[in-house]
């Protein structure tokens, strides 16, 4: 993965993970996870509760930092360099379980911040922008409420507008229908139907198998920090290969 | 009910609305005498309660020697101020009230059309709003105008809050881009009254030169630059600023009395203001330092915040009168009152440091990774999400502390400053009130202080009301 040609672009894996490995004390997160995401992906990552599928992209875009391995974004590897850090994560976009939008400003605020700060955007620019992802997410009568105002799924969408301003090559998704009322589910799950429609690359933790069989390209299955199987969704939902997925499988439908 | 209207859960009828107010008498009834003891404890109470009153309103208005505080009021309030010199206070109260309309109409302004955008409705502050809220500080000017002898002050008051009424209407009346450059004007009010009253000395240049600065660098905002030119741009514009303020400083003398001279209340004043817009950013600083990933600057914050808060102000007031000055050049040593506010500074900064430090910790760490993840800067985490969310947190916690220092600033007394106790003190060495109203001077300084402190806290708390409204 040394080659970083721009005219190779279009060919180069938007996200390589090589033999990565992730400690938390003496506590073995990530057991030498080797991944590649393409273009316009849409990977959806499956397994139980500590399986450590939330700390795999959580090194996507170094809120953890891997021990061991490479992990490289649309060409640019990560290490403890600081620009380098600063670049994949204006290239990634990450919406997390319980949102955290920033209480203290409101919605439009929330959105332009990036652009305004990162990308040196004018106000009336960003604003612009904000409210276009906004109209995307379909609820631009909200952008000068505050978030405590808003209803848990308008909320995460609201998340996914601020996500999505930095214009990121790739999105990541950290459970994001978990802290929510069940009715609220399938209107973040739509967004994220529609986003994935525009060719988003995107990585999505969940436990939504309907969103996992209608739109990922790919399903991976993760069980105590390893990557147990790969596969097209069908092919998890009907006949999966490993012992352990399909004990998984067999429990949550 | 008729077809066409939808019913009204709320009208009466199968839903009764909220209980009626009880009357006085049924809720005396109800939470005075509702049974034997309580009548009994009622009655002694509300007895012991008249009698406070009335020996609490004789000697208030009937025994009470007033005289001394009468005769020495302008004493008590200013000190040994120049009397020459008064006019400069004068001017300096007119151009204060200006500058805190126009913030004030700012602010007011600024939330009004908030809550335009927001499709909220607004109510404007009243000026009986304001009365309500700061009526201890009208009972002390009122106290205070009582008691001259003279129309003038009165006047002279009236008009300068009159002043500040006129500008807040001002500032409101303004369109948005009118009131950017009204702040300017607020600022400059501000910086000319201190400049009028206390001289060249201190931190006027600095005040200065940060505006002028400030304004050069707005002016010049849209002024077509290489990118790459303008941070070298920006920083020689500031330069140059501060040189030209600098020069014109360095020309002129504009008289005035620095507050090495003030003594009476003045002092308490701006030895508490001074050291609490001070001590702000030295607690902030040590916080955050606190925090630090770098062991340097951690253990440094630490033990500045451990030193200073494991010993007595009034230890640290002396220490800085002896020998603060030992760590500085010689030729022009910090005055006496300097070198108070500094150690007042110090102390309070350390206190502030443990507050702010309470209140980045109730941030949840969720924030700092969004922030980090839409790729936010270290500072910016910082400054624009973990800060304004950690003080908002704080903020009765952080008046609090500026309530204490307030109040503390009448240990200035025990390094001979002449602050309003020990003015006090001075009084009853004059022939004629030698043992003529002593309590009656007491009560009066308590009561200055009670008035100040009292409204600071009352403000704080409505302050953390209004910044809870439409959070989580």
């Amino acid at each position: 993965m040394t080659n970083t040609e721009p005219t190779n672009g279009a060919a180069r894996p938007m996200v390589t993970l090589e033999g990565v490995d992730k400690f938390f004390g003496t506590f073995q997160a990530l057991r030498n996870i080797d991944l590649e995401v393409a273009r316009q992906e849409v990977v959806v990552v499956l397994g139980p509760s500590g399986s450590g599928k939330s700390t795999l992209i959580r090194c996507i875009n170094r809120l953890e930092h891997h021990d061991r391995g490479r992990i490289t974004v649309d060409g640019i590897e990560l290490s403890n360099d600081v620009r380098a850090i600063r670049q994949v994560r204006r290239l990634t976009g990450m919406v997390f379980q319980q949102f955290n939008l920033f209480p203290h400003l409101t919605v439009l605020d929330n959105i332009t911040l990036a652009p305004r700060q990162v990308r040196r955007m004018p106000r009336h620019e960003a604003e612009e922008l904000a409210m276009q992802l906004l109209e995307r997410v379909k609820i631009p009568e909200q952008a000068r409420k505050y978030p405590g105002q808003l209803s848990g799924g308008q909320q995460q969408r609201v998340a996914i507008a601020r996500s999505l301003a930095t214009e990121p090559h790739v999105m990541m998704f950290d459970e994001p229908t978990s802290a929510l009322d069940p009715e609220m589910i399938k209107e973040v799950l739509d967004v994220m139907q529609e986003l994935a429609g525009t060719g988003m690359t995107m990585i999505c933790v969940t436990h939504e198998m309907g969103f996992a069989r209608e739109v990922a390209s790919r399903v991976v299955f993760m069980d105590e920090g390893e990557i147990v199987e790969v596969g097209e969704p069908e092919h998890f939902f009907t006949d999966p290969t490993e012992e352990r997925t399909k004990r998984f499988m067999e429990q949550i439908l | 009910m008729t077809a066409t209207v939808p019913p009204d859960p709320h009208a009466s009828g199968d839903h009764p609305g909220p209980p009626p107010r009880p009357t006085a008498a049924a809720w005396a009834r109800e939470n005075l005498f509702n049974n034997r003891h309580n009548s009994v404890l009622t009655i002694l109470l509300g007895a012991g309660l008249v009698v406070l009153v009335i020996y609490g309103a004789r000697f208030l208005f009937v025994t009470g020697q007033w005289e001394p505080v009468r005769t020495n009021l302008t004493l008590l309030m200013m000190g040994t101020f120049p009397r020459e010199e008064q006019w400069r206070i004068v001017v300096q109260v007119y151009l204060l009230c200006a500058a805190v309309g126009l913030l004030w109409g700012g602010l007011t302004a600024g939330s009004r059309d908030r809550a335009r955008d927001a499709g909220v409705p607004f109510s404007r502050a009243r000026l009986r709003d304001g009365v309500r809220r700061w009526w201890p500080v009208f009972v002390l000017l009122a106290v205070l105008l009582g008691m001259t002898r003279t129309w003038l002050p009165l006047a002279f008051v009236a008009s300068a809050l009159a002043l500040g009424v006129v500008a807040r209407r001002l500032m409101e009346a303004l369109p948005e881009a009118g009131r950017r450059g009204a702040w300017f004007v607020a600022g400059v009010c501000a910086l000319a009254g201190w400049q009028i009253l206390s001289g060249t000395g201190g931190i006027a240049w600095w005040w200065g030169s940060a505006l002028v600065a400030a304004a050069a660098v707005r002016l010049t905002r849209n002024v077509r630059t290489d990118a790459r030119w303008q941070p070298a741009a920006r920083l020689a514009l500031v330069a140059g600023s501060v040189a030209v303020v600098w020069a014109i400083y360095a020309q002129l003398d504009f008289g005035g009395v620095g507050w090495d001279d003030w003594s009476g209340f003045q002092l308490n004043l701006v030895a508490a203001a001074a050291s609490i817009v001070l001590a702000f950013p030295v607690g902030l600083l040590a916080a955050v330092g606190r925090r630090s990933q770098l062991p340097a600057v951690r253990w440094l914050s630490v033990g500045y915040i451990e030193v200073i808060r494991g010993v007595p102000l009034i230890t640290l007031l002396f220490m800085g009168d002896l020998f603060l000055g030992f760590f500085l050049p010689t030729e022009d040593p910090l005055s006496k009152v300097t070198r108070a506010i500094a150690v007042m500074t110090l102390f309070t900064g350390a206190y502030l440091a443990e507050i702010v430090r309470g209140g980045l910790q109730a941030v949840p760490r969720g924030q700092v990774e969004a922030a980090q993840a839409i790729g936010l800067s270290a500072p910016r985490v910082l400054g624009m999400i973990v800060l304004p969310q950690a003080l908002r947190a704080v903020i009765p916690a952080l008046v609090g502390q500026f309530i204490n220092l307030f109040k503390d600033s009448t240990l200035l007394s025990i390094i001979a400053l002449t602050e309003i106790l020990r003015i006090r003190e001075s009084i009853h060495g004059q022939r004629e009130f030698l043992i003529v109203g002593i309590a009656e001077t007491l009560v009066f300084v308590a009561f200055a202080f009670w008035a100040l402190a009292f409204t600071m806290s009352r403000e704080s708390q409505r302050l953390e009301r209004r910044l809870g409204v439409g959070e989580r």
